[in-house]
């Protein structure tokens, strides 16, 4: 079970800011992507624009391996604009 | 003189209130530095003919905090002279004419908090989790800063 937070544009299109959601251990970045529109088909209209960041780290949509604890924060992140 | 009572710091704040110049400026005053240099970001009137009404800011803030507490520790390495650093960002809503960020730096010598400034706000543009909407008359907007390499640079 892991910390799913929206940000921005995804917040609006999947409608929470926040929730828990039961994802498998191992996982590929693209295949946690695919679990989560799955929950929010709205999502996947901003696919090619985002990044998560896992334990707050940035990891890409792709093939890269997360290897997730209950508890970890996921973070949907679209593209910034600080400053 | 001992400088060692003078430790380098940073001092990094998210908050909704209005920010200051002075408060910022003051925090890297350091009795070893000649220099301090400032940054301040202010919000623009128009945006590709539209009249912007307001900006409202939201942030991943334990991520932005630990973002730019990352930016301050490469400034350090590639500046060793740097003295203090500061960076506060405005979230929620910002009107416009008033500051969303401002950045000040001290250093020995003019050069490296110049140059440190400079640094500090394109990487913050490119790598801490905060959002900017533009509020228009009729709608609004998400901003992309092209230094985000995860943006589509062509809409």
């Amino acid at each position: 079970q892991v910390s799913v937070l929206y940000f921005a544009r995804s917040a609006e299109l999947a409608g929470l800011r926040c929730e828990t959601l039961r994802v498998p251990r191992q996982v590929t970045s693209l295949q946690l992507w695919e679990e989560i529109v799955r929950v929010h088909p709205r999502l996947a209209v901003i696919r090619d624009q985002v990044v998560f960041a896992v334990r707050q780290e940035y990891v890409l949509l792709g093939d890269q391996l997360l290897v997730l604890q209950p508890g970890d924060e996921v973070a949907i992140i679209p593209p910034i604009s600080g400053g | 003189m001992d400088e060692s009572e003078d430790v380098p710091k940073d001092f990094i704040k998210l908050k909704s209130e209005k920010l200051s110049v002075d408060e910022v400026s003051e925090l890297v005053v350091s009795p070893y530095c000649g220099a301090v240099s400032v940054f301040i970001g202010t919000t623009r009137n128009n945006f590709e003919g539209k009249k912007v009404i307001h900006l409202e800011y939201e942030a991943y803030t334990s991520m932005a905090e630990s973002e730019i507490k990352k930016i301050c520790r490469d400034v350090r390495q590639k500046w060793p002279s740097i003295k203090h650093i500061a960076v506060h960002h405005r979230l929620g809503v910002v009107p416009i004419t008033e500051a969303s960020v401002i950045i000040a730096v001290s250093s020995p010598h003019r050069a490296e908090s110049l140059e440190a400034v400079m640094y500090c706000i394109n990487t913050l543009k490119a790598s801490v989790p905060i959002w900017k909407k533009e509020i228009y008359e009729d709608e609004y907007s998400w901003k992309e800063n092209k230094e985000c390499f995860w943006a589509n640079s062509e809409k």
